[in-house]
């Protein structure tokens, strides 16, 4: 890592500490939201960027781990911690067994299956009233009996963190080689030596279980789950946050994921033009800057700053 | 209990003419721009909302309505594919199924979120075509406007075929899609063919909007379930096989139905049918991915 990079992690950490203080108590609401859907927005960036697999059932494995962890706390009386393992592990499992199953498919096919997937999921959600309390939504215990978000906040930090910095090493690894040299071209990358069914579920189960931790966190801290969660809207909301970020970097996503966030809540009192808006986002997006808005911004700010640097960087991003 | 399934398969039969006309536009689009169409639910929605305010602020009967709404979908096709496609054909784009899928569906979302606020989130039901029912089957009734639903879809997709089989368009289309080099060559513009197809693919997913609209009112999300039925349909019919398409649609229209009817607990039918209908698709995809007629895959681009 060079120094300016450091510097900038620094500044970051400092200000990602010291947030809660900085702004009031609906804001920090706002930044909790904000990071859980970072860590959904960067493991679908992972699995659709880096790895090549268009997954729409994403919002199926946050179900997965969210429902998981409500149920067995609900039925069961597990304590709350140790559903959320039994979430995050529930999501992986799934996302082994879809991961696998859509092994021959590509594109658009995977992108219908795991669609599918994650209809036939919350319409099972929804009707099964007695379960999981249908289209009302069940009840989840808080796991902090505090009288502010400030644990959560220091949670879901820890979470976004662990979670982003591990798959930006499995990124910068071996492992992400083998993912893009898949996504590029599945019979040269076998051709060239990668065991493309093991790198391929391996991605679907790293996505999803990071899914199904944003899930099982979500669950406790808004206190009710509802199939909502899974829906298609949440979906394209996910999307575009990675896309705005750029498709294939990890802190784009995250960035991508905290501004279109706190763009949705600043223009609520516009209310429905707001989801509009972000559809808009999408689309201008993809029609005018694949490569996202975030990232390739962020490099030319760099640019601007360290002509030689930015060089360099643009050749590691390649 | 024999008659509430023979009305059942009858419905059945109506919603599967329905299904046919939205996943043969599907399959049209798919075999000529090589994407899928993860919109073309929300542009069957806008067709049905088309009909109606042509019904209710221009004052047009309900059946040249419906022809009306065709065709205002046709060219709103033909503006989304002019604003957003076109970077499809060009040589500069790698990825090109990666980039259909993501513009398709944020389209999906755009159109899906701008509905609730240009027509509003309450159902709308334009009126009928005509009022009243038909006795059948002894004392159970089917309504005129299933009736005239099925007829004018049907009426439609006798038309699609004669205008793919038998008209100098539908044979461009169709070189199109078997090879777009050599219908180049023949001089066949491709760029034009992609309009027409995504176009036409448009005006029978309106068409279908505008039918139903009488029978299920309208609303913003009316595109969700029929959008990935479709995908079922087209699928079950083989990517790309218009015949193959009407028959899975008409096969699953049936089968839905009495899967409702047959179902020991009736309240969770209506919700499961869906479902069904995409679980068996996961099993095609998974077991027979060519569809049921075993019609050769269609290599992607």
């Amino acid at each position: 890592m060079r120094a300016p990079d450091l510097a900038l992690v620094a500044v970051l950490a400092l200000l990602a500490a010291a947030f809660p203080f900085l702004v009031n108590a609906y804001w920090l609401h706002v930044m909790i939201i904000a990071m859980m859907f970072a860590i959904m927005a960067a493991s679908w960036s992972l699995l659709a960027g880096h790895a090549g697999q268009f997954s729409f059932g994403h919002m199926g494995f946050v179900s997965v781990g969210g429902y998981t962890a409500g149920l067995l706390a609900h039925f069961l009386g597990l304590p709350l911690p140790l559903g959320m393992l039994a979430g995050v592990l529930a999501a992986a499992l799934v996302g082994c067994i879809i991961g696998w199953t859509c092994l021959r498919m590509s594109g658009p096919y995977l992108a219908i299956f795991t669609m599918a997937f994650s209809e036939v999921l919350r319409i099972t959600i929804v009707t099964e009233v007695e379960v999981t309390g249908g289209a009302g939504g069940m009840s989840v215990p808080q796991l902090f009996h505090a009288r502010t978000d400030l644990p959560y906040y220091y949670l879901i930090l820890a979470l976004l963190v662990v979670s982003v910095g591990g798959m930006m090493l499995v990124v910068a690894s071996r492992w992400g080689l083998f993912f893009r040299a898949i996504r590029e071209n599945e019979q040269a990358a076998a051709a060239a030596g990668v065991k493309v069914t093991r790198f391929r579920i391996l991605a679907f189960a790293i996505a999803s279980s990071l899914a199904g931790l944003a899930g099982t966190f979500y669950a406790p801290y808004i206190g009710i789950l509802t199939p909502d969660i899974g829906s298609q809207d949440q979906m394209g909301l996910v999307v575009a946050m990675a896309i705005v970020g750029g498709m294939e970097s990890l802190p784009g996503a995250v960035a991508g994921a905290i501004s279109v966030e706190f763009l949705i809540q600043a223009l609520r009192s516009y209310g429905q033009w707001r989801l509009v808006l972000f559809g808009a986002l999408l689309l201008f997006t993809m029609r005018f800057a694949r490569n996202g808005l975030l990232a390739p911004a962020w490099l030319r700010l760099r640019s601007l700053a360290a002509p030689r640097a930015a060089a360099l960087a643009k050749e590691a991003v390649r | 209990m024999l008659d509430y399934i023979l009305i059942q398969a009858a419905n059945g039969l109506v919603i599967g003419v329905m299904f046919a006309l939205i996943a043969t536009g599907l399959t049209i689009i798919f075999s000529i721009l090589k994407i899928v169409n993860f919109a073309h639910g929300e542009i069957y929605m806008m067709g049905g909302y088309f009909g109606y305010y042509v019904i209710t602020l221009l004052g047009v009967p309900p059946f040249p309505a419906v022809l009306v709404a065709m065709a205002i979908t046709f060219l709103f096709s033909i503006g989304l594919e002019r604003g957003l496609l076109t970077p499809l054909y060009s040589p500069r784009i790698e990825r090109k199924a990666d980039y259909g899928i993501l513009i398709t569906f944020g389209l999906s979302v755009f159109l899906r979120n701008i509905a609730i606020i240009l027509f509003g989130p309450f159902p709308l039901r334009p009126p009928s075509f005509i009022e009243g029912s038909l006795a059948v089957f002894g004392g159970l009734m089917i309504s005129y406007d299933r009736l005239v639903a099925a007829g004018g879809g049907l009426l439609l997709l006798v038309a699609l075929i004669w205008f793919l089989n038998r008209t100098v368009w539908g044979q461009a289309l169709n070189a199109v899609s078997q090879s777009r080099e050599s219908a180049s060559i023949v001089g066949i513009n491709s760029e034009r063919m992609y309009m027409l197809a995504f176009g036409v693919g448009g005006a029978l997913a309106g068409g279908a909007g505008a039918l139903i609209a009488p029978i299920y009112s309208l609303s913003p999300s009316m595109g969700l379930v029929p959008d990935t039925q479709a995908f079922v349909i087209v699928i079950l019919g083989g990517l790309g096989s218009v015949s193959g398409t009407i028959i899975a649609a008409l096969l699953l229209g049936i089968s839905q139905n009495l899967f409702i009817a047959l179902l020991p607990d009736p309240s969770r039918g209506p919700s499961y049918a869906n479902a069904f209908g995409l679980f068996i698709m996961m099993l095609v995809l998974l077991f027979r991915p060519t569809g049921i007629f075993g019609r050769h895959a269609v290599a992607m681009d």
